[in-house]
């Protein structure tokens, strides 16, 4: 039997109030959401809500994504959202993902602990909020994190960020690692469009 | 009534345990490789990754009088130990030299070529990075793991014009060779169908998985290196890696990489590729392994041939490939050639065809005489790369399961921004592509 009205049937305006057998069926009747339980992944653990969930967004139709979006979202928030969770919803956004998935990545983004998931979501998001983001988060990140950050941003070809890259390459300061993954950006932002 | 050819060369060096990733290669080697007649200078040789199919790959090179290989490289200590050992034991001296980074191998000016054997999500990196150091590379099969990547690597090799082959070494076995040339010059009338069969992913873990303390001596974060950080488990690391979307695409890309490419050479599609796919999948709903357990893809091209890309159940563990054509079919695998009719098996091995593929006799030495001359290998890179790309195009068609439209020219999936994110992926820093 459907769970769905029957077409055509008349709809009571006012349904009636809930009865004791409700509330017992309901028990039965319940399933736990996928989307819900995603934020308590654990590497090692049954990882079936989130392939449901992997699928549900394979198989979306291009207007039922931004819903989607927003339930990724929702995990992402969750104080109880566990570090597989987190980097499993990016790999999803790295899918789906809009202008509207960019602050809360951004926030993300300027963690070093939580930057790479971050670059998981953002790097094939065209839009360019997220060159936005990248860019600011140079100034945040060191080390390693900065040169995963630097070789985003260069493979997104942005040459808007040639200046603050040059500026990083040319830095005493920073660790060789950067500066060369910086001086590496620049040239391969600097070349012509056809090989870019 | 079928007929069988007798293999003219059944030349293949072994079928290991150790490297059932089934690679095999001649065991023939040119005479002129030996004594007096060998080249008096040596080609200098670097092995990037030293587990299973390297194995394979030292064996080969060092019967080779031509080649020295003077380092090895690999992040586990024991694999790279024992590789040491054993090409010291067979040079009866201690020079071969280790290194647990890539970067340091890649930067010796004593070195010409560099082998890249590691994990499919270690190939790119290290080759591209073995290119711009002025060396040429063998890069094992799959060519890469993403698209990106392999599209970034072709452009790599040409950019330092460096000599790159790819581990698809069929196309140096006379049969396959020949298969393909008689296919590319109609020998079958009107191919009506390309059926091709890979193993099934032949290994098998519970729902759920236990992290597990990392060995002493592997470096388990260089070992994921740009791929997303997982706590080590000893089935998600060596050999396994390839069931795992992480690291590889199953058999997909391990025995696709083989017989599609086989497909492609036949077609002549070398420098092109499918324009559209469809399938279905069956992909593990929990557990360590995430690549596809039944695999089963349709890709066209643009002169309306197809192949179909199916998962065997029969327990061989070698592909097959099967043309239909109007005058019957042809059948071949690596330890088999087939067909219909007795006089298509002569037709086949007929020397006087009028297009006449390039030729190799063995892929090693196919790959040292191009360091050489300069000139093309049998496998060369944009090759590999448009196999690569065909295989994980119907990976993707069956990961999204829908059909989808490929244009071949610009690399790109046609009105499918979700398709066309997947050509690739970030990098876990401070890896990157730059």
């Amino acid at each position: 039997m459907s769970d769905a009205a029957t077409p055509g049937a008349p709809v009571d305006p006012e349904p009636a109030a809930r009865t004791p057998f409700d509330e017992h069926y309901e028990r039965y009747r319940a399933t736990p959401d996928p989307w819900q339980e995603l934020a308590k992944l654990e590497y090692g653990a049954d990882r079936s809500y989130a392939t449901t969930v992997a699928g549900l967004i394979n198989n979306a139709e291009p207007a039922q994504r931004a819903g989607m979006e927003k339930k990724l979202l929702a995990v992402l928030i969750r104080s109880d959202c566990t570090a597989a969770a987190r980097a499993f919803v990016c790999q999803m956004l790295a899918r789906i993902g809009t202008a509207a998935c960019v602050p809360a990545l951004a926030a993300l983004l300027r963690d070093a602990a939580t930057a790479d998931d971050a670059r998981f979501a953002l790097e094939t998001l065209p839009d360019p909020a997220v060159d936005a983001a990248l860019r600011d988060a140079l100034s945040s990140l060191a080390g390693p994190a900065k040169a995963g950050l630097i070789g985003s941003i260069a493979i997104r070809n942005d040459k808007a960020a040639l200046p603050a890259l040059q500026s990083i390459a040319q830095d005493a300061a920073e660790p060789a690692l950067v500066r060369e993954t910086a001086a590496r950006a620049v040239a391969r932002l600097n070349r012509p469009a056809a090989t870019s | 009534m079928s007929a069988t050819s007798s293999l003219s060369r059944r030349t293949f060096l072994r079928h290991s345990a150790l490297a059932s990733a089934a690679v095999a290669f001649p065991a023939v080697l040119p005479a002129r490789l030996f004594g007096q007649h060998a080249p008096s200078k040596q080609i200098a040789v670097g092995i990037i990754g030293v587990g299973g199919i390297a194995q394979i790959h030292i064996d080969t090179l060092l019967r080779f009088s031509e080649v020295r290989i003077i380092a090895v490289c690999d992040v586990d200590r024991t694999h790279r130990e024992l590789a040491v050992q054993k090409i010291n034991a067979y040079y009866e001296n201690q020079d071969c030299a280790q290194h647990a980074d890539f970067r340091e191998l890649n930067r010796r000016p004593d070195l010409d070529a560099v082998w890249v054997c590691t994990p499919d999500h270690w190939h790119a990196l290290p080759a591209i990075d073995a290119v711009r150091h002025g060396k040429d590379v063998y890069v094992e099969k799959p060519l890469t793991l993403t698209i990106r990547e392999g599209r970034e690597l072709v452009q790599a090799v040409q950019q330092h014009q460096r000599i790159a082959q790819v581990g698809t070494q069929q196309r140096s076995a006379r049969n396959f060779h020949d298969v393909a040339e008689f296919i590319r010059n109609d020998g079958l009338g009107t191919l009506e169908r390309i059926e091709v069969l890979i193993p099934a992913n032949n290994k098998y873990c519970g729902a759920t998985w236990q992290p597990e303390p990392v060995p002493a001596g592997l470096d388990w974060d260089f070992w994921l290196g740009p791929a997303p950080w997982s706590p080590y488990t000893r089935q998600g690391c060596h050999y396994n890696f390839r069931y795992n979307r992480n690291y590889a695409a199953g058999q997909v890309t391990n025995w696709g990489a083989h017989y599609i490419d086989i497909v492609q050479w036949a077609l002549g599609m070398d420098r092109s590729g499918p324009v559209e796919v469809s399938g279905h999948g069956e992909y593990p709903t929990s557990g360590l392994f995430t690549t596809a357990t039944k695999v089963d893809f349709t890709c066209r091209y643009a002169n309306g041939r197809s192949f179909r890309c199916r998962t065997r159940y029969d327990g061989v563990y070698d592909g097959n490939l099967r043309f239909y054509g109007a005058r019957g079919w042809l059948d071949i695998s690596r330890n088999a050639l087939r067909a219909s009719d007795r006089n298509l098996l002569r037709e086949v091995a007929a020397r006087d065809k009028k297009i006449q593929l390039p030729s190799s006799a063995n892929h090693h030495d196919n790959f040292l005489q191009c360091i050489r001359s300069r000139q093309q290998p049998i496998s060369d890179i944009e090759t590999g790369h448009r196999t690569t790309t065909a295989c994980n195009i119907g990976e993707l068609a069956m990961l999204l399961g829908r059909r989808l439209k490929w244009d071949p020219v610009k690399e790109e999936f046609v009105n499918d921004p979700v398709a066309n994110r997947l050509r690739q992926r970030a990098m876990r820093a401070p890896w990157s592509l730059v």
